[in-house]
């Protein structure tokens, strides 16, 4: 007889050890993808709320001849605050990768909505004839054709 | 007797623990996905406000002419939509490039207030040295107008 029960004793603590072990991988499992969620969701809250537009005049020379370069007035048009800073702007001019920019905040301290940067792509040596600048920044792509 | 209530209860008494542990699992989860679709809930329903305020805003550039005499760029645009815009979002473009200073910049004759309500008139007077060929103006939610000097 107490064997039988040494042996239910046993059954009983491991038992409870592997319910607690379960319930323990799942907790930390649902915790794990909660934080995900909530990561997620405040990125792609962040990339809906962000909007920009280039504002520059395409009726007017964008492209400097003499110092090969490139400039665009880019305007914060969404509801959220864009770092101006060319890591968090992707340039591509003509299909090709940017990396020598210059960024301005050209009416105010930092890129707010409503604010305008500019833009100074240095180093595009483009041949006469149409072009084209993508921007993309957090998920939001904007093209910009001109004429050189 | 004994036995049998010891082996009930660690079927009941394990049961028990996974079914706290799934309950405060869930209730982690169910925070955080109802906050993350509340937070993206609440930016589309700003960037609809948004599209909707765009497409409710027209401006059109009545008068832009240049003084060679006194160096000045005088530009009149109407707020011809249905929203108010704010006259510090607007941007002023001068042949590309972006123009700050101005000499005059009032609405409807006053030049203290940043609303631009619908029907009036914003006068805008920059200096400029050349004759400039294109100014472009874009309101604070990016509908914009060019007129050729």
């Amino acid at each position: 007889m107490a064997s039988v029960s040494a042996s239910h004793l046993i059954l009983f603590i491991a038992s409870l050890v592997i319910a607690a072990g379960v319930a323990g991988t799942f907790t930390q499992g649902i915790s794990r993808l909660s934080d995900g969620i909530d990561d997620q969701s405040l990125e792609v809250s962040e990339e809906v709320r962000t909007d920009i537009e280039v504002i520059s005049d395409a009726g007017s020379p964008v492209y400097n001849n003499s110092t090969n370069t490139v400039t665009l007035l880019v305007k914060n048009t969404g509801t959220a605050d864009i770092p101006a800073d060319s890591r968090f702007i992707e340039i591509l001019v003509d299909g090709r990768y940017r990396t020598n920019v210059t960024i301005t905040v050209v009416d105010g301290e930092t890129w707010q909505p409503n604010n305008v940067i500019r833009l100074e792509i240095g180093g595009a040596d483009l041949s006469p004839g149409d072009h084209r600048v993508k921007l993309i920044v957090n998920g939001d792509e904007e093209v910009f054709r001109f004429r050189t | 007797m004994a036995e049998v209530s010891l082996l009930g209860f660690s079927v009941s008494g394990s049961a028990a623990i996974i079914f706290v542990g799934i309950f405060l699992a869930f209730s982690s989860a169910y925070t955080a996905s109802a906050n993350g679709f509340e937070r993206v809930t609440d930016a589309k329903s700003t960037v609809d406000d948004e599209a909707l305020e765009r497409q409710n805003t027209a401006l059109s550039i009545t008068n832009a002419s240049y003084d060679a005499g006194t160096d000045t760029l005088t530009i009149d645009v109407v707020n011809e939509g249905t929203t108010d815009l704010s006259v510090d979002a607007t941007d002023v473009l001068v042949d590309n490039t972006y123009r700050t200073n101005f000499t005059v910049r009032t609405v409807d004759g006053d030049n203290s207030t940043d609303l631009w309500l619908p029907g009036e008139r914003l006068h805008l007077e920059v200096n400029a040295t050349s004759q400039p060929n294109r100014v472009k103006i874009v309101s604070g939610p990016g509908v914009a107008d060019a007129e050729v000097i």
